[in-house]
């Protein structure tokens, strides 16, 4: 997993490490773009997100020496940045829970393959990103983590604090949330048209 | 949405076919699945949208909407701009450091060491002990030429440290650079003996340098050159028209060296001629009656006892000094004793800071009286400009720990995490600790090694310094919690080196916590070095695609089948 268009700068990472000022400037030019997305991506606002970058990259300064070069620095990066993100998340948890506790006991009801296609296939990118807009802290970040930073259900586990077997169900869930909220978008379209 | 149908030989659940797309099931359930969605058109309708749906996803999260913000675009420049100010603080403070160095420990020592006649045979050596850099130039240059001059110099480091983009290349040309003036001529011709008891015969003539080992080398013949010696005994009974530089327990020069002496032993007697200088770090120095030196004795070490002619001064550190014959020059002495007999002869002035008064002889024959100053040994504890220095002191070390906690975050919040391995700190800083002037020491004997000696002196005494500041900060965070940035943990430090310094003033055990911190600090350092002077596993290795790892029990899943 790399950022994308970005293939793993080995030897700036290790100037970086060693203290390098230009190496480091380097890496923020190279990743903050895609971090920013993530942060984009997982936090309400964009100013949270934008917070949430410079933080990261701060965090990175003090924590590089424990990246293990062996490993790929995207992947590492991405994990740094979930979890801090999810810090940030886990802040409002009252709210959130309130906002989602109900949902989570409900049973997921299964869906017609047919309608499901016609549903996606009728979606844009900029629908299914203004519809996960709406969803709740978990759904998102852990939509966030799969799609987009191709975390294992291992990374996502931890970083979410949930068991491995669990994984699966909340991203289950947070489809189905998308799929609500798109389904409510276009009905909210629909409505604004007539 | 239609109702919820469970696995029930009919169709499978959305669950199950989710993990199946995510490549979550097991070889067995991935093959099941797999045989199912190709009889069912329900299923594979399903797999299909889910597949559809993730790639979806992935390529909403993915498209570039909105660009990176002007914030984040300028947060790189405004921290390099601001890494300028640091810059120019840490030049401002490094050449004050600087030149507060030279004025309170080179400077002196120079004077002390030009006045000893010391000088080395290397150019650097030349440079800074013959005084050639500076004569001429102490009169012109005032402090704020000086900060200017080191402030261009280190703005000039940084904007090459741009181009060349790797500050261990500066490191390597100034080290080389170091090195070139360091090195001495090369030697026209070297021989090397080494054996039991090598010797150079009495009908042989050396033409060159000569390097020897064994447990009695003997030198009864000529060389026309230097004498590299180490052995149990040295020996030199015949003639060395250069210099001679040994380590041994025994020296014994009975014959003539034209050049200097200069060696790390135990004992050395010298019944016959040295030309030049005589240097010793050891234990007993012994000009006989029929010994003579034309310049100077530099000692460092417990008895210098001179029966013999001197040529010009004696500088020692050490026990003390016991003369009973005649030097032209003076006496700089700052030891236990000085015992002046009868038969001496003084030409220069005398300064001798001891213990006790010197011991003269109403028949000595002295230029001037002994300038004496008792040695002071213990601190005024009651006087108030004690604790006013004590503040000055606190602050100047933690002013030092800030410029080197800004310009090697990383070093310094390494270093301050090996201080709490306890053990291998403790340990490895009573060996470096001890052994690293030790080292110095013996690099200092030999004309290549002076220059290496003398940094690694240096470096173990900014380590000494570095160590306390070290141990501050980990008093710190013991106190106020841990610190994950760089400004929170100088903060700690500056707490905690006030705690350590208060403990170092405490009466009779202060240098307990004073020296334990320096060497508990130097361990810390030594740990990090080690670690970093180990080989990395090379960070080349290209990088694909990421793809989440397999569950062990291997999974299953793939692409819809048609």
């Amino acid at each position: 997993m790399s950022a994308p268009g970005i293939t793993e700068p080995t030897e700036v990472i290790a100037r970086a490490k060693a203290g390098d000022g230009e190496a480091w400037g380097q890496l923020y030019h190279d990743y903050a773009p895609a971090i920013f997305r993530f942060c984009r991506r997982a936090l309400p606002t964009r100013e949270d997100a934008e917070d949430a970058t410079m933080e990261v990259f701060m965090k990175l300064k003090g924590k590089l020496n424990q990246y293990d070069t062996t490993r790929s620095f995207s992947a590492w990066l991405y994990k740094v940045a979930a979890n801090h993100c999810w810090d940030m998340l886990r802040r409002r948890k009252i709210r959130q829970d309130k906002e989602t506790g109900d949902l989570e006991n409900l049973p997921l009801e299964h869906p017609d393959p047919s309608q499901l296609e016609k549903l996606i296939e009728e979606r844009s990118s900029e629908e299914v990103r203004r519809a996960l807009d709406k969803l709740g802290a978990r759904a998102r970040m852990a939509l966030v983590m799969r799609y987009y930073s191709d975390m294992s259900y291992d990374e996502i586990a931890d970083a979410l604090g949930v068991r491995r077997a669990f994984v699966g169900v909340v991203l289950l869930r947070a489809r189905h949330e998308l799929r609500q909220a798109l389904e409510g978008n276009a009905a909210l379209a629909a409505g604004g048209a007539s | 949405m239609s109702e919820v149908p469970k696995d029930n030989g009919k169709h499978l659940d959305e669950m199950t076919l989710l993990l199946y797309v995510e490549r979550q099931l097991d070889r067995a359930r991935g093959m099941e699945v797999s045989a199912h969605t190709q009889e069912c058109e329900t299923c594979r309708t399903l797999l299909r949208a889910l597949e559809r749906e993730s790639r979806l996803l992935t390529r909403a999260m993915l498209e570039e909407d909105e660009p990176l913000p002007s914030r984040l675009a300028q947060f790189q420049e405004r921290a390099r701009k601001s890494m300028q100010w640091i810059w120019g603080l840490v030049f401002g403070l490094a050449a004050t450091g600087a030149y507060a160095l030279y004025t309170s420990y080179i400077q002196p020592w120079q004077l002390q060491l030009e006045q000893a006649g010391f000088g080395g045979s290397n150019l650097l050596g030349l440079l800074i002990f013959q005084g050639a850099m500076w004569k001429g130039w102490q009169s012109v240059i005032t402090l704020l030429e000086v900060l200017a001059m080191l402030t261009l110099v280190g703005l000039g480091a940084v904007f090459f440290r741009r181009r060349i983009r790797r500050g261990s290349a500066l490191a390597l040309v100034f080290a080389g650079f170091c090195t070139v003036l360091a090195i001495g001529p090369a030697a026209s011709a070297t021989e090397f003996r080494k054996g039991q008891s090598p010797t150079v015969n009495k009908d042989e003539t050396i033409k060159g340098d000569i390097y020897m080992s064994g447990e009695r080398v003997k030198i009864e013949g000529q060389v026309e050159g230097d004498v590299f010696a180490a052995g149990k005994d040295i020996e030199i009974d015949g003639h060395v028209t250069g210099d001679v530089i040994c380590a041994g327990r025994y020296l014994q020069v009975r014959g003539t060296v034209d050049g200097n002496v200069r060696s790390a032993g135990n004992t050395a007697v010298i019944s016959g001629s040295v030309g030049k200088n005589v240097m010793w770090f050891g234990d007993v120095v012994t000009v006989e009656s029929t010994g003579k030196i034309g310049g100077s004795v530099t000692m460092f070490g417990d008895t210098l006892a001179i029966d013999g002619h001197l040529g010009r001064d004696i500088l020692f550190f050490g026990g003390g000094i016991n003369l009973n014959g005649g030097i032209e020059g003076g006496i700089r002495e700052k030891g236990h004793t000085l015992i002046i007999g009868a038969g001496a002869q003084v030409g220069g002035p005398i300064h001798f800071e001891g213990e006790k008064p010197a011991e003269v002889s109403s028949s000595a024959k002295l230029a001037s009286p002994v300038e004496f100053k008792q040695m002071e040994r213990k601190k005024e504890y009651r006087d108030s400009s004690y604790y006013i220095w004590q503040v000055i002191w606190a602050a100047a070390y933690i002013l030092f720990g800030l410029v080197l906690f800004a310009l090697m975050p990383n070093f310094s919040e390494e270093v301050v995490k090996s201080t709490e391995q306890y053990g291998a700190a403790a340990g490895l800083g009573i060996l470096v600790g001890c052994g690293l002037p030790i080292a110095a020491l013996i690099a200092c004997i030999t004309v290549v090694g002076l220059f290496i000696g003398i940094s690694a002196f240096f470096l173990w005494y900014a380590a000494l310094h570095f160590g306390q500041i070290v141990v501050g900060a980990l008093i710190g965070q013991w106190l106020m919690g841990r610190a994950g940035e760089t400004w929170p943990l100088i903060g700690r430090m500056a707490v905690g080196f006030v705690v350590l310094r208060l403990c170092t003033m405490i009466p009779h055990v202060g240098w307990v916590f004073k020296y334990g911190a320096a060497l508990w600090g130097i361990g810390a350092i030594s740990l990090v070095v080690y670690r970093r002077l180990q080989p990395v596993i090379a960070p080349g290795m290209p990088s694909g695609p990421f793809a989440p790892p397999m569950p062990p029990s291997a999974t299953m899943g793939g692409a819809v089948p048609a």
